[in-house]
């Protein structure tokens, strides 16, 4: 948690303070992830200091986050059963069961 | 079937742009964008844009755009979300996926707007997490507000590599260094002196030889290079980052113009492959439009115009609006565009003032700045406060021409002249210090007192100095050369955000600190 701390921009001198917003509970291989309501799944992730998103087939490299827009598909992962899902625009919901992609 | 008038396919500035140009003459206007939220990426540009003071010039992208979405509501443009154009058919018809379901949409006119993509760069690690666009770097920080990591690689040093390092450092990460394969600063000279001053080296002729770490970069190697941009063995340098952004050019996308046989043609000043077009931005098939990145990779401002020719011609053309009328507004958008495009080139002191050239070289001495058009005279830093324009590279930007209440600031046309100031007029009052997008202007009054001279500094950083703290004044890299006694923080609504900070040091350094670093953390304590 405290990397979290670290990793949030909760004071920006030019945005301001970020407005509060509903915390919820998510899963990421099985372990409960405190993310935001509407951030993109990536994002909370990210805040918490996961980098690894996904494992290549073959040679089980690890991958993240590479564009943040949904152009580039590398930081797809299993939500809700569904494989493929850009995180970097999909909004969190309560809930979801977000895991690492293998394949 | 759906049919349409006018589809315009992105909603970042210049499909925007184009939407509003064609509503505003009339037209029926539907905006397809594959995002939540229309405004392209201009809601992650948070510094203060270039260009013409009457577009949008000196304002700040975000605000841009939440105007731009105004006005759009307000002519009663259609804006469809989450929707994803996948190709233009026969007849101007479009496939559309939206909410999961297909759609078809014939358009009388059809905007392709699509903006571009971030270029990669191959090096070993380039695919371990850490490593990622600087562009979604910016989206991280600045629309979902959270830190990649908290040292960050810089690989290129074009605007968006500038720019993104220094908004990385405003939302507290550390920018360890910013490395350019070429023997010069490829962005503006006033973005690169923003972050020299907070420190940041940028490092000429390297680049990244690799980066590695167990699951994600814990470590990058920089390399130099020599004038062919071959690697120099033996100057290998590692360097202690948790991320690495890659700003090294961009892509337009122009996939769907493909798709609609609309000709392309590579032009590698623009990025690759763009869309081909004439005058009023109409592609080689008659009703399909192009405008902004896909048209070429160049400045939102540019994308902006290009959006307004590409929306007037359309409503020319379906006889929205009187042929002259249009014509004499598109030629003030050629010429607006014309000045825009002029390459930003270094004020050159050896030239005669009154009949500029232009030099291309990097120059990081102030002889030049000294002779140049806005900086004072030994003798009127004798007499009182003035402001310094450090602006020394002829770029497309006007706003500091507006600020002044007493107009001692000019710029004239063309666009990229450098501002002259009048210090007969100036007072030293530093209103145009916020007023600059580049914060390239200061002030200095060495008359304070007879040991000590009064700076005033734009501080777009937190923590914010207070009245009567000491602070460590900072020379133009970044480098500490005394101590400074801040007496007044000014940071009214006006000045959107660019506090100006007034801070009293030693006067034998008047004219080596432009800038003040805090020395509590960041959240203060």
């Amino acid at each position: 948690m405290k990397r979290s701390a670290m990793l949030r921009v909760n004071e920006h001198p030019i945005l301001g303070k970020r407005p509060i917003r509903k915390t919820v509970i998510i899963t990421v291989d099985g372990n409960p992830v405190e993310a935001f309501e509407g951030e993109p799944i990536a994002a909370a992730l990210m805040a918490k200091g996961i980098k690894v998103f996904r494992k290549t087939r073959l040679r089980k490299d690890p991958r993240g986050v590479f564009c943040a827009i949904g152009q580039c598909t590398d930081c797809v992962m299993t939500v809700d059963q569904q494989p493929n899902v850009r995180t970097c625009i999909t909004p969190v919901k309560e809930g979801m069961e977000i895991r690492t992609e293998r394949g | 079937m759906i049919q349409k008038q006018v589809v315009v396919i992105g909603g970042g500035p210049a499909g925007l742009s184009s939407a509003i140009a064609a509503a505003q003459a009339g037209a029926r206007v539907t905006v397809i964008d594959e995002n939540q939220r229309p405004g392209g990426q201009l809601f992650k540009q948070i510094h203060k844009f270039f260009g013409s003071r009457e577009h949008y010039a000196g304002r700040r992208g975000i605000h841009i755009g939440t105007e731009m979405l105004k006005e759009a509501e307000a002519l009663n443009i259609e804006v469809l979300l989450n929707s994803v154009v996948y190709g233009i058919f026969e007849d101007r018809t479009l496939g559309v996926i939206r909410d999961g379901a297909n759609l078809s949409v014939r358009a009388e006119r059809v905007v392709i707007a699509t903006g571009a993509s971030e270029n990669p760069l191959v090096f070993p690690g380039w695919t371990l997490p850490g490593v990622m666009g600087a562009g979604a770097a910016q989206t991280m920080v600045n629309l979902h507000g959270v830190l990649p990591g908290k040292r960050c690689l810089m690989v290129g040093s074009g605007n968006v590599g500038l720019i993104v390092s220094y908004q990385l450092l405003q939302a507290g990460a550390d920018v360890v260094a910013i490395v350019e394969a070429d023997s010069k600063v490829g962005g503006y000279h006033v973005h690169a002196e923003k972050i020299r001053r907070h420190g940041v080296p940028i490092l000429l002729s390297h680049t990244i030889r690799e980066a590695r770490g167990k699951e994600s970069v814990e470590e990058a190697t920089l390399v130099r290079l020599d004038k062919n941009w071959h690697p120099l063995p033996g100057t290998e340098q590692d360097l202690q980052v948790d991320f690495v952004c890659l700003a090294v050019g961009l892509t337009p996308l122009t996939e769907l113009g493909w798709m609609a046989n609309c000709r392309c043609q590579s032009v590698p000043g623009l990025g690759g492959f763009v869309l081909h077009h004439n005058d009023g931005m109409e592609t080689t098939v008659p009703g399909i439009y192009a405008a902004g990145d896909c048209a070429g990779v160049e400045e939102a401002s540019i994308a902006m115009e290009q959006g307004r020719l590409a929306g007037l011609s359309i409503a020319e053309s379906l006889g929205l609006i009187d042929r002259t009328r249009s014509a004499d507004q598109r030629a003030s958008i050629q010429e607006r565009l014309k000045e825009l495009r002029r390459k930003p080139a270094f004020y050159d002191s050896s030239a005669d003032l009154g009949n500029r050239e232009a030099s291309t070289a990097d120059r990081a001495s102030l002889e030049p700045l000294k002779v140049g058009p806005g900086y004072p005279t030994e003798e009127r830093f004798q007499q009182g406060p003035t402001a310094i324009v450090e602006c020394m590279q002829e770029i497309p930007c006007d706003p500091c021409a507006y600020v002044c209440p007493r107009g001692a600031i000019s710029v004239g046309r063309p666009i990229t002249k450098l501002p002259h100031l009048d210090t007969g007029k100036c007072t030293g009052c530093g209103l145009c210090i916020p007023g600059c997008p580049g914060l390239a202007i200061f002030v200095v009054d060495n008359t304070y007192s007879p040991t000590e001279a009064l700076l005033k500094l734009p501080h777009e950083f937190l923590p914010l100095p207070k009245a009567g703290e000491i602070v460590e004044a900072l020379d133009r890299y970044g480098r500490r050369v005394t101590e400074g006694r801040v007496i007044k923080v000014e940071n009214p609504r006006k000045f959107d955000h660019t506090p100006v900070v007034s801070v009293v040091i030693d006067k034998r350094f008047s004219n080596e600190v432009r800038a003040v670093s805090v020395r509590r953390g960041r959240h203060g304590r």
